[in-house]
């Protein structure tokens, strides 16, 4: 290799963000082949397409020296390559070893990224390709393209594929038209896109060969091969513009064209082609040197971002916000020296840059969210995955794709989000035949639903399967020893037991949701951005996995509270008020400290037990409490002091406090100190299962 | 400086090609992502050099070489293609249309550095 380390560098990370925008796309497209597998027609350009991100990936890794990537990738392409070639034929055996290896290369680019790439499972992998490869060779004919009366020139720029589907197209009886079109230098691309999408609603585009413009050194003609069952005038009508000429190929070939009828002879030929200087003047009458100088630029407008350099550019934008805070105490600090009109203009300087600021912070969160539904295109793909491999028809609906998230939220819930739906179709969706027995309709639904909630955005799966069995739930409690037999439980109590560490209700651990992942670590990871998870069951109906989570991670306004001379971050998100309380106030239920507030019991949790800091038992005669509440669930905090609000920075606090109840990151204050944030959501759960 | 017209769909591949370009002294590079941008950026650019893939949506790197081939403009440039060792007909195909050299994917960067100065040097 060559260049310095660091364009190596940058082009290994390219390569990594490259290879896993193919695998998504080959995944989509794997999803859409295997629907058409089962009708037997599937559109070849799909074919195509998902042998090309073989064959990219593969040249893509090859040259990045990820040998092992390159190698898995190679043995699908020769399998993909054989199929759109028509060597072999699609077969569900193939679909679930396309997939499967589709899973292996993600997990391998996956590795390659986190730089521990394990390629244990590829030689299996590429020995089940290889048999799929050699099980349903089809014996090859050869058909002449002799009879289309073709010219080398054109077969030779032909590449293997696109003769095969010229061969195809012969074999299914279609005709074969050679339509000439020309057009202007300066808008061929996007007319051209135009008509081949008008001719793909007839037939199939087979080969697209550029020609240099006849006449003018504006214009270029460009010679498609289309398949199409429509006759010559029919072919003509789908075009649907002036200026093109279409000749069939073949023995009853035609030569007539409906607007061109004198130059669609020999399309080949530079004197044959439609006239590309009067077309083009016909096509851009006015401004040709404007339209150049657009047309020069590149078509797409986005940019793809590092988040790291977004994660970096936030917490700038956090750092001038504590500046901020500091220029503002300035203020106040110069007019109580007596400078009240410097003090004016000092404010009046830090409001516009408060304004500013605001601004800036906004801007930059907006870069950051992305729609939900660019998740709900992976859930579309396990779903139908998960359901072929369990034998269930699934039919998945989703609503409010266009709800906005942070991205680094999105990609923290996808691996829950996949748990919580194989479980849907694993133990909620029952079996075809069960549900006709049960009088439901025999395809189980999904729904995949979205939707902003103040601060929070509100996930929710839903299924109308066979919900969870509350008395199941119990049992398996009780033989686990984690309930008694007499305890009381009310059915959300019990609910809550699914979360626990190793609670599972399958009797048999099946393959798809026995993979060490149980509901926990959903739970824990939902947490881990600051999210809740919550399920509601109906016997026979269906269950409902609703999580909540704050639309971003990164700048957040914080309650900075007291506990024994140490202060502690509250994203303000979960807090519903706070009041004062009298010691008096306090009940004690089952020996839980509790309040009344207005109609509810408030349990409470006092911090300072909570870390076991020193003297955080005593409790003085009046004190703070913040009430906080995530979805369904409000709980009192006990604190000892009120500091005011802030905006503030999350900032990791790394391995080190990793797993440590209650804490979700630290932040930086205005006076240099750094504070911890406190996880609400992990707060809640901690005391809901009564650890304190 | 001589002007090196990229043709490739990978922008991963387009980064390595760059970097490896980069590296010798008096070359300029104009990139393109498929067959229609190269269409484009032909007759705006005078380019001294073409290397492209074979395998890319809508215009083919045959088809973008049978183009070039000809056209009285361009037919002289030198052409080379980057593809890799599967697409064997292919390649044959784009040597016969005119093409003077190719690499195979994964190729060796001093390889390429060797025919850029062979053609331009």
């Amino acid at each position: 290799m060559t260049g310095s380390n660091d364009s190596i560098g940058k082009a290994v990370r390219d390569f990594l963000a490259e290879a896993e925008e193919i695998i998504d796309q080959l995944n989509n497209d794997l999803v859409s082949m295997g629907d058409c597998a089962e009708t037997g027609d599937c559109n070849p350009d799909l074919i195509n397409a998902i042998f090309r991100g073989a064959h990219s990936l593969k040249g893509l890794a090859g040259i990045f020296g990820f040998s092992e990537i390159g190698d898995l990738a190679h043995n699908m392409e020769n399998l993909l390559d054989s199929l759109r070639l028509g060597r072999v034929e699609i077969t569900p055996v193939m679909m679930s070893v396309l997939f499967d290896a589709m899973d292996l290369l993600g997990a391998l680019v996956r590795g390659a990224g986190e730089g521990h790439l394990d390629a244990s499972g590829i030689p299996l992998m590429v020995s089940r390709i290889n048999a799929c490869a050699s099980a349903t060779q089809k014996s090859q004919e050869v058909s002449p393209l002799a009879t289309l009366g073709l010219t080398d020139a054109v077969l030779n720029a032909l590449t293997e594929y696109e003769e095969h589907r010229l061969l195809e197209n012969v074999k299914k009886g279609r005709l074969i038209y050679s339509i000439i079109a020309s057009f202007s230098l300066t808008t061929f691309d996007q007319e051209l896109g135009e008509l081949t999408d008008l001719l793909k609603q007839g037939g199939e585009v087979i080969s697209t060969l550029p020609t240099v413009g006849s006449g003018s050194e504006a214009g270029i003609d460009f010679e498609i091969l289309f398949g199409s069952t429509k006759g010559e005038d029919g072919v003509s009508g789908l075009a649907g513009r002036p200026g093109i000429s279409v000749r069939q190929l073949g023995a009853q070939s035609k030569p007539t064209s409906p607007s061109q009828p004198a130059q669609a002879l020999e399309p080949l030929t530079a004197s044959s082609s439609v006239s590309a200087h009067d077309h083009s003047e016909a096509a851009s009458p006015a401004q040709p040197a404007a339209d150049a100088a657009m047309t020069a630029k590149s078509m797409s407008r986005m940019v793809r971002v590092d988040i790291v350099k977004l994660d970096d550019l936030m917490n700038i934008v956090g750092e001038l916000v504590l500046s901020h805070s500091t220029i503002n105490e300035l203020v106040g600090k110069v007019r109580s020296s007596g400078f009240s009109t410097l003090a004016i203009e000092l404010g009046k300087a830090a409001k516009v840059l408060q304004r500013k600021l605001n601004e800036l912070q906004k801007g930059v969160m907006e870069i950051r969210m992305i729609p939900v539904g660019q998740l709900y295109e992976k859930m579309s793909r396990i779903v139908r995955k998960v359901s072929r491999e369990q034998g269930k028809k699934v039919d998945l609906r989703v609503f409010g794709a266009d709800t906005e998230l942070d991205k680094l939220i999105i990609e923290d819930i996808s691996d829950p989000m996949m748990h919580i739906i194989r479980n849907s179709i694993d133990h909620g969706i029952e079996t075809p035949e069960e549900r006709i027995r049960l009088g439901k309709e025999e395809k189980g639904v999904i729904r995949l639903s979205s939707f902003q909630k103040g601060n929070h955005v509100v996930i929710e799966v839903e299924d109308d399967g066979r919900g969870i069995d509350i008395a199941r739930v119990k049992k398996k409690a009780l033989e686990k020893g984690l309930i008694q037999e007499n305890d009381p439980l009310s059915e959300r109590d019990a609910l809550e037991l699914i979360f626990l560490p190793g609670f599972s209700t399958s009797d048999t651990v099946t393959d798809i949701s026995g993979r060490g992942v149980g509901m926990d670590v959903v739970r824990n990871n939902i947490a881990a951005v600051s999210g809740m998870v919550d399920i509601e069951t109906r016997p026979g109906q269906g269950s409902k996995v609703i999580i909540t989570l704050p639309i971003t991670l990164a700048i957040i306004k914080a309650l900075i509270i007291n506990i024994v001379g140490r202060t502690y971050a509250m994203p303000i998100t979960s807090v519903l008020e706070t009041i004062l309380v009298e010691r008096s106030d306090i009940r004690t239920i089952e020996r839980k400290e509790v309040i009344q507030l207005r109609d509810m019991t408030l349990p409470l949790v006092r911090l300072g037990r909570f870390f076991e800091i020193e003297g955080g038992d005593v409790l003085p005669e009046s004190f703070y409490v913040v009430v906080v509440g995530v979805a369904e669930k409000r709980l009192g905090i006990v604190v000892d002091d009120l500091l005011g609000q802030q905006d503030i920075v999350i900032k990791s606090i790394g391995e080190t406090f990793k797993g440590f109840k209650g804490i979700s990151g630290a932040a930086d204050l205005g006076d240099q100190r750094t504070i911890l944030v406190l996880d609400v959501g992990g707060i809640i759960s901690e005391a809901t299962r009564g650890s304190v | 400086m001589k002007k090196i017209l990229i043709v490739e769909d990978s922008s991963a591949m387009r980064s390595l090609l760059i970097s490896t370009i980069e590296a010798l002294e008096g070359f300029e590079i104009v990139e393109a992502a498929n067959g229609f941008e190269a269409l484009r950026l032909l007759p705006r650019e005078r380019v001294d050099l073409v290397i492209t893939d074979i395998n890319m949506p809508d215009i083919n790197g045959l088809e973008l070489i049978r183009y070039v081939r000809n056209s009285a403009i361009y037919k002289s440039i030198p052409l080379f293609i980057i593809s890799t060792e599967s697409s064997e007909r292919d390649l044959a195909k784009g040597l016969a249309l005119g093409a003077n050299e190719y690499l195979i994917k994964p190729f060796d960067p001093a390889d390429l550095q060797k025919l850029l100065l062979k053609y331009l040097g």
